[in-house]
């Protein structure tokens, strides 16, 4: 226990000591904490469209009229000689509508008119958002021409949990979690690393502490390395997103102690395994960051990815903590939820630190 | 002008070159990190980045009972874009699943629906949806007001015509993605976020080993000069990246069916001004760093804001009002313009051109910028 605490102890002092290593733990995250939830959005605003009104009546105006008070669009000028479709080719618009010859004869007869409507689908997802919001426009004002005809079923849509649809409250609970799938494994695998490379390990393995209290030691340092980078985040979740716990915070607490430990041990692996900094450094970038990054859930659900690579997400730290924080800070459904992630992230954690045991054993032997 | 030639290819640059050149060629971690990640990279992207909202689970809450409430969700479960996996009895029960992630919305329909809609009044339903995910809710929402929608107007068909809103109907045409593939708008914009950061990883990686070892001193006693040593070093990697540019189409197209609708010089042109503000930026942050290691952690100050501030991954147009300018500065913002304009929509230089203005002032930029540093570093 004493040769545990002194191992964390050297090991503290020394992230204290580098600058840079300071700078990473304490202050990048939550740079790039603010960064990734401010930038990582799907909630298009103020989309450029031109529209092209081919008749000209008080109707077609009424109806441009329709588009240019939506949120989502923005109605830019489509100049007097190019078609819609060059401001597509152009970039200047991301949509076209097209309204026919004859379009207030037509709606006011009873004659279908149609409207067409050019999306640039380049972007898939902004142009499937597009095509909905389009349609919605256009019945609604189809509707509000006519005063006695009243739908015969109306939905009443109500939004649960974020109300105001502010992709903050999605991606910055998520943007929380795969910062701590990157930075304290960064750290610990780069303290580790350099034992192997520096070959210190040598020391190590010459005095009288054993491997497991080795690596207990550093796990512990870097543990609470990273609890404070936990805090640290919450308090940017708190001010910068406005981001606070919604019900019964005790499942995030429990479920970060193990996170945390799990994220810390595969840093320990990897540092264990590999006695170079620049491979390690990689390593924890490639396998910790960017699957925490596509397969946790970050942006788009899980269940869209292909069934080929979805399993991996399973083995996937952050999958199940985002779920968690989502839950803490955005839905609130606590513990009948919740219950499994603790568990499951300490097995996965415990699997990590088993694999860096085992090795660390080995090389003790040898060496 | 001959003498300016004379002096770049009869001088000492080219032995510089061939020497760079043949250390490279050696390299096999290297040759495997060139062809390895980035491949990887962009398949990863381009499979797990999905967005498409299908199967849509519907928690069900019908206190109507009545052969018009069924009508209402057999055309929600037709629909293809709900799945209805069970019917609840009150709904509190259906806001507990959507609670527990079991449902994704509800659908409550009250006991008076089937008596309003045979009198001719309006009948209000409720849906309840999971706006926890924004962009999802969004989507979810649009299909259901289109399954109603399209219910309202064959009711509406059967009223007098003053009753009946405008007959107004709307044909959407997707240009350019008409399958909305998201593989073919992150892969093209991708391609450029991958030259970047796999240029500048190589160019600081091969800078600071000669630092680490010393033998920068040894190149800095040769009669060459700083600059020729910098140029030498940036030519060698830029034919090496180039490979890259080949490559990562080649899976785009390969794996994703992207397009290439337009110019390939042009597209080649713009990957090749992106390898060199990759080099720069690599250069940049190995003349601030000693070490291998420490050139990469510098580099976790740099590549984040490259690669998210770019509209690669999310639309420029989903960002906050004030963080928009800075794109315009990033390379790859305008590289993924390009790389979409020429693949995808198929346009040319005519229409490109500030684009690839832009560019060639970034990398102009970075490369002048970090040949400056090394210069006074060591010159």
């Amino acid at each position: 226990m004493k040769r545990i605490l002194a191992q964390a102890r050297k090991e503290l002092a020394q992230v204290r000591r580098d600058r840079l290593v300071l700078f990473l733990a304490l202050v990048l995250p939550q740079i790039l904490l603010a960064l990734f939830g401010t930038a990582l959005s799907l909630t298009v605003t103020d989309v450029p469209i031109v529209i092209q009104d081919l008749d000209q009546t008080a109707l077609s105006r009424a109806y441009s009229d329709a588009w240019r008070q939506t949120l989502t669009f923005r109605v830019v000028e489509l100049g007097s000689d190019s078609q819609p479709i060059d401001a597509l080719d152009r970039g200047d618009a991301r949509a076209a509508i097209i309204i026919p010859e004859n379009f207030e004869r037509d709606a006011i007869r009873g004659v279908p008119a149609e409207i067409q409507i050019l999306v640039d689908a380049t972007d898939a997802n902004t142009a499937n958002v597009l095509r909905g919001n389009a349609f919605g426009v256009t019945a609604n004002f189809a509707r509000s021409q006519r005063s006695g005809a009243a739908p015969a079923i109306r939905p009443e849509t109500r939004l649960w949990y974020n109300p105001g649809r502010d992709s903050k409250r999605f991606v910055g609970p998520g943007a929380f979690a795969v910062m701590f799938a990157l930075f304290p494994p960064l750290l610990a695998a780069l303290a580790l690393s350099r034992e192997g490379e520096q070959k210190t390990i040598l020391q190590v393995y010459a005095s009288s502490i054993s491997a497991h209290e080795y690596l207990i030691g550093k796990t512990v340092a870097f543990w609470l390395v990273a609890v404070a980078q936990w805090m640290i985040g919450v308090a940017v979740l708190r001010f910068m997103f406005g981001i606070w716990f919604v019900a019964d915070p005790t499942p995030l607490l429990v479920g970060t102690v193990a996170y945390l430990f799990c994220c810390v041990a595969f840093g320990v692996m990897v540092g264990a395994a590999i006695p170079n900094q620049a491979a390690a450094i990689q390593l924890v970038q490639i396998v910790g960051f960017l699957l925490s990054f596509l397969l946790s859930g970050l942006i788009f659900p899980i269940s869209n990815i292909p069934a080929a690579l979805r399993w991996i997400a399973l083995f996937v730290p952050a999958r199940y903590y985002i779920e968690l924080s989502r839950d803490a800070f955005v839905r609130g459904a606590g513990w009948p939820a919740m219950w499994h992630v603790p568990i499951v992230l300490s097995v996965i954690g415990l699997v990590f630190f088993a694999v860096a045991w085992k090795r660390m054993r080995r090389m003790q032997v040898s060496a | 002008m001959r003498a300016m030639l004379d002096r770049l290819v009869g001088g000492r640059l080219v032995p510089l070159f061939i020497k760079e050149l043949t250390q490279l060629g050696r390299n096999r971690r290297l040759v495997v990190m060139l062809i390895v990640p980035p491949t990887l990279q962009l398949l990863l992207f381009g499979f797990a980045l999905n967005p498409e909202v299908t199967g849509l689970k519907l928690a069900v809450v019908d206190e109507s009972r009545t052969p018009e409430s069924r009508q209402l969700v057999s055309a929600f479960g037709e629909s293809g874009s709900f799945l209805i996996p069970a019917q609840y009895p009150s709904s509190e029960q259906a806001g507990d699943a959507i609670a527990r992630g079991d449902a994704d919305a509800a659908l409550i329909i009250p006991s008076d629906y089937a008596e309003r809609r045979i009198r001719g009044e309006t009948a209000s339903i409720q849906l309840l949806l999971d706006a926890t995910n924004a962009n999802t809710a969004s989507i979810a929402g649009g299909y259901a007001a289109r399954i109603i929608e399209s219910l309202n107007r064959n009711l509406a068909a059967q009223r007098p015509r003053a009753a009946r809103p405008l007959s107004l109907t709307t044909t959407v045409t997707l240009l350019y993605n008409p399958g909305l593939q998201n593989s073919w708008f992150i892969t093209t914009g991708m391609i450029g976020t991958l030259l970047v950061l796999v240029g500048s990883l190589v160019a600081s990686g091969s800078l600071v080993k000669e630092k680490e070892t010393g033998t920068i001193e040894q190149l800095l006693m040769t009669p060459a000069s700083a600059t020729e040593i910098i140029v030498a070093k940036m030519l060698p990697l830029l034919i090496l990246l180039t490979a890259d540019i080949v490559i990562a189409l080649s899976v785009a197209r390969a794996v994703f069916a992207v397009p290439v609708r337009g110019s390939l010089v042009l597209f080649a042109t713009a990957g090749m001004l992106c390898v060199f503000a990759g080099i720069g930026i690599g250069t940049f942050v190995a003349t601030f760093t000693k070490s291998q290691q420490q050139a990469q952690l510098m580099a976790f100050f740099v590549n984040p804001p490259v690669a998210l501030l770019s509209g690669v991954v999310t639309p420029i147009e989903a960002m906050p009002e004030w963080i928009r300018p800075f794109t315009l500065i990033n390379p790859v913002r305008h590289f993924a313009t390009i790389s979409r304009g020429v693949l995808l929509k198929g346009v040319g230089i005519d229409i490109l051109y500030p684009n690839v203005l832009a560019l060639l002032a970034a990398a102009v930029l970075l490369v002048g910028i970090s040949a400056w540093r090394f210069r006074k570093q060591f010159g």
